[in-house]
């Protein structure tokens, strides 16, 4: 009985031990990540980049966002006809008869379904190498997110901060985002259905089970 | 003269006989060919008994890492760097995901894939996308085996992958110290101190590690040779693998490979402790959750709605 | 003085091949088998180590499977070693004390098993020597299963010298010195109840796997183990009874009963509570138990399982308790075999396999053991027969002729 009486305390003490040290190892003294993200307040140095981003045309943003300025891809570089005023002269009759060849492919579907866009919601009439608003006379065509945060005000919003669009390769260095353009079809800006790029084997088949 | 050099080939060839002998049982039966002579052997053998990375000084990292460059030429014939990129200061990476953009087409799943050379036999893959039901948020009600054309209509799409949790378990749960958190918050795994004991993916709450049950295989001309040690290097049967934010890239500065194709921008990819950064700005302005928060688990992965 | 020690061991160790490698033909032909189902292991294990662990069953998803499930049991089994001696050395019980040394020898064979499981379980089995400490790295404290193999390999320490040094003694006719030996015997009994305790924490501190992040899960394998341990030392008591010259009181069979249906009835009593908990408030969490008992989508390969898991304990233990043949070996043999089964599912492949289904994600795979996982197993278990066998037949032969000298 002896051993019995000592061996208890002992085991109390290892159990003890046993959590406190396995406990400790995680849970005490550290500290949250949102604790961590609170007390990061100061902007810090610019993290560089090992890799510039791929020399491409891009534009200073006319806006900055939180971080100070940035740029984004430019968009006229990507145009096949551009400039429009090489067709686009004031002869307007060779217009109409080539207009279905030179733009037929681009079905307009922008816009609510009532009421949807038509070309001189966005493009310049007038001068066809700028788009427009109603309030904006000229919008350069790398600048379009001006264009299409009249009415998406809140994606720009979210753009420029971040939470909208992508940046180009680099978390790190110099902010250069895709432009609306990039991504969405200006003339049909909701994405395609299509079949996705790969899919997800069941679980329990092992390749040479697929093989077989 | 003669006798000496004689003497000398013989002794060499011993040498050879048994480093050949030795690491024949270090291989594990393995079949692999054994050519390349005794400097393979050697390289092989310092191999099997070289340091978890986290105790090598820079110049046993740089040694391993000329092993691996040499044994990736011998095993897969093809030239890889392998990289010791350490973690930047002052960096503390973060990731969100955006349901309301998603549309389930899986380029992320297939650049992931592709960068972090992963198994084509098993299709193993560390990014899942989980197809879901509008009205539930359990993604234990997704389905994550879809194929067909997306987006379904009346359905959203949820990402998974390693959420590089703060408190994470499966640190705490390995026994030989051979999966650990960096300082810039990535959960890495050393594949050559790891034993392979699976413990780390029982713990797991979010299916977010992978097992090598066999050799994977990679076809030569789609291997990556962008490595890292603790990232996207050439794995072996049993050793567990998983996501790293692509710290091959993520360590110079680019985009996680996820990140960069996703094609709709559902992804945002930052530092944490840059209070200007696109993830901070997330944090800040959208509303976000994390999954199995009452876990305790502390993931560095977000979910927003736009 | 270690001259003499080298003098008197080596005898020791002599006989004790001769006694073990010596028998009728029957017993040879027994040796012959176990011999069979270790190569027959050997060879399968070989088959896993070139093809690597995709060679069993186990996936993703159900990540551990027939190894990690007849280790968890087998731990069970080496822990109740305590239930013979603890009231042997404590409550000094004369009849029990008699067959400690058995109960002993079968710890050891179960931890054998323990281990060449867990080392079969490997992804990387020649980097098994990063668990050692000093040489490898050793997540410790933090990691249960660093935990576990510290615990483990002590009670197999414990329970290897501890008899070896009684045997040793009782060969050259002296008495042990009880003050060298008893603090180690008492230190096994915490130790059996640690062992147990931290394989149960170690799916229990799990709050990935609701179904065993569940405080009942240590208590319940300490009860599960008290029922499942004796019954398998009944059995191979029952054996040494009719196989050989020692002689078994039957009075040991009764102890040893009433241990079996108090461990048995709390088990019961613990089940029945969980079942309760799962199936009175379904809640997410309980996807595990409702895949266990009444299978999920389609997927219920565990269903007939865990049924005749359940008729079988219920009935062995109304079989036990009630006592209708008065503790006739003929019939006490095939109740207690059968209990031993009802628990190894119950705690084996019904505890493991259903705490990893449903997948985190909510997806489920089925698991069927690959035939090279069914030969390793079978080799490992062969081993662990041979093992239990080695250390009592000589055991039993020294012990006999101690008693016969002193008498």
């Amino acid at each position: 009985m002896k051993y019995f009486k000592t061996g208890i305390p002992i085991l109390l003490v290892l159990t003890g031990t046993m959590i406190v040290l396995s406990g400790c190892d995680g849970a005490s003294g550290h500290q949250g990540v949102m604790e961590t993200i609170k007390a990061a307040n100061a902007p810090v140095e610019m993290i560089k980049a090992t890799h510039e981003i791929p020399p491409e045309p891009l534009v200073r943003v006319s806006e900055e966002y939180q971080g100070g300025i940035f740029y984004t891809q430019a968009r006229k570089d990507k145009m096949e006809r551009f400039e429009c005023s090489s067709c686009h002269t004031d002869d307007g009759a060779t217009i109409n008869d080539t207009r279905e060849a030179v733009h037929g492919n681009i079905k307009l579907n922008h816009g609510a379904v009532t009421n949807p866009d038509a070309c001189d919601t966005c493009h310049n009439m007038s001068d066809r190498n700028y788009l427009a608003t109603e309030a904006v006379a000229k919008i350069d065509f790398d600048h379009s997110y001006q264009l299409c945060g009249t009415c998406h005000f809140r994606q720009k919003k979210d753009w420029v901060g971040g939470a909208h669009g992508k940046r180009i390769q680099n978390w790190a260095g110099k902010r250069a985002v895709l432009n609306c353009a990039s991504c969405h079809s200006p003339h049909s800006p909701r994405f395609a259905k299509r079949w996705p790029a790969t899919f997800s084997p069941p679980d329990d088949v092992l390749a040479d089970k697929v093989e077989e | 003269m003669k006798q000496k050099q004689d003497r000398r080939t013989f002794l060499k060839g011993a040498l050879t006989c048994a480093a050949a002998s030795s690491t024949l049982i270090a291989a594990g039966c393995n079949n692999r060919k054994l050519e390349g002579g005794g400097e393979e052997m050697s390289a092989r053998w310092n191999e099997y008994f070289k340091k978890n990375y986290r105790l090598m000084t820079p110049e046993e990292k740089e040694e391993t890492v000329r092993r691996l460059e040499q044994l990736a030429k011998l095993d897969y014939d093809v030239d890889v760097n392998v990289e010791t990129t350490p973690p930047k200061k002052n960096v503390l990476y973060g990731y969100a995901f955006n349901i309301s953009r998603c549309e389930g087409y899986m380029d992320c799943v297939e650049a992931c894939v592709k960068e972090n050379n992963l198994d084509r036999k098993s299709k193993t893959q560390y990014v899942r996308i989980f197809e879901m039901e509008n009205g539930q948020m359990d993604i234990t009600t997704g389905n994550g085996k879809y194929f067909h054309e997306v987006p379904k209509e009346d359905h959203f799409y949820m990402g998974i992958q390693c959420f590089h949790c703060e408190q994470a378990p499966c640190v705490k749960a390995c026994p030989t110290k051979a999966t650990w958190k960096e300082p810039d918050g990535i959960v890495v795994v050393d594949y050559d101190w790891c034993i392979g004991c699976r413990y780390c993916m029982a713990a797991c709450p979010y299916f977010g590690r992978r097992f090598n049950w066999h050799d994977p295989e990679v076809p030569k001309e789609e291997i990556n040779e962008n490595q890292h040690y603790l990232g996207n290097r050439m794995r072996k049967k049993g050793q567990m693998e998983k996501c790293t934010f692509c710290i091959q890239r993520t360590r110079n500065g680019k985009l996680p490979a996820c990140a960069d194709a996703c094609p709709t921008g559902s992804r945002v990819f930052g530092n944490l402790l840059d209070p200007n950064s696109e993830i901070r700005f997330v944090l800040k302005n959208k509303k976000v959750f994390r999954m199995k928060e009452e876990l305790g688990t502390d993931p560095k992965f977000w979910y927003f709605i736009d | 003085m270690l001259k003499t020690f080298k003098k008197e061991l080596v005898p020791f160790i002599r006989d004790a091949l001769k006694w073990n490698f010596s028998g009728g033909l029957g017993y040879q032909i027994y040796l012959s088998i176990l011999f069979f189902f270790m190569v027959v292991g050997f060879y399968a294990f070989t088959i896993q180590l070139r093809e690597g662990l995709a060679a069993t069953g186990m996936s993703d998803i159900i990540s551990w499977g027939l190894y990690i499930s007849n280790f968890t049991f087998l731990v069970g089994v080496a822990a109740a070693a305590v239930m013979l001696i603890l009231p042997a050395y404590v409550f000094k019980d004369k009849d029990l004390h008699k067959v400690v040394i058995i109960g002993e020898g079968v710890a050891v064979g179960a931890l054998v098993m323990c281990l060449l499981f867990i080392l079969a379980d490997l992804g990387g089995i020649i980097k098994a020597w990063h668990l050692t400490p000093a040489i490898g790295l050793f997540n410790w404290p933090s990691s249960i299963l660093a935990w576990d193999v510290i615990v483990l390999n002590g009670y197999l320490a414990l329970n290897v010298l501890v008899p070896a040094y009684i045997l040793f003694c009782h060969y050259h006719g002296r008495e042990p010195v009880a003050k060298r030996y008893r603090p180690f015997v008492f230190l096994s009994i915490f130790w059996a109840v640690a062992i147990h305790m931290v394989t149960a924490f170690l799916y229990e501190g799990l709050p990935a796997r609701p179904f065993w992040n569940n405080p009942l899960l240590g208590p319940r394998f300490l009860a599960s183990a008290f029922a499942a341990g004796p019954a398998l030392i009944t059995v191979v008591l029952i054996v040494i009874q009719s196989k050989t010259v020692f002689k078994v009181d039957s009075q040991i069979f009764n102890k040893l009963r009433i241990i079996i249906v108090v461990a048995g009835s709390v088990n019961l009593l613990m089940l029945f509570s969980e079942i309760f908990k799962e199936f009175y408030s379904p809640t997410h969490h309980s996807l595990s138990a409702v895949y266990l008992f009444f299978g999920l989508k389609g997927h219920n390969s565990l269903v007939p399982w865990i049924w005749t898991s359940i008729v079988l304990n219920l009935g062995s233990i109304v079989t036990l308790g009630f006592n209708p043949w008065k503790n006739n070996p003929k019939m006490l043999m095939p109740v207690c075999i059968t209990l031993f089964i009802a628990i190894w599912i119950e705690k084996g492949m019904g505890l493991i396999v259903p705490g990893l289904i449903p997948s985190p994600l909510g997806e489920i795979a089925n698991y069927t053991p690959s035939w090279v996982e069914i030969g390793v197993t079978v080799g490992i278990l062969a081993l662990g027969i041979f093992v239990v066998t080695m250390l009592i037949k000589p055991a039993l032969a020294i012990e006999q002729r101690y008693e016969e000298q002193n008498s």
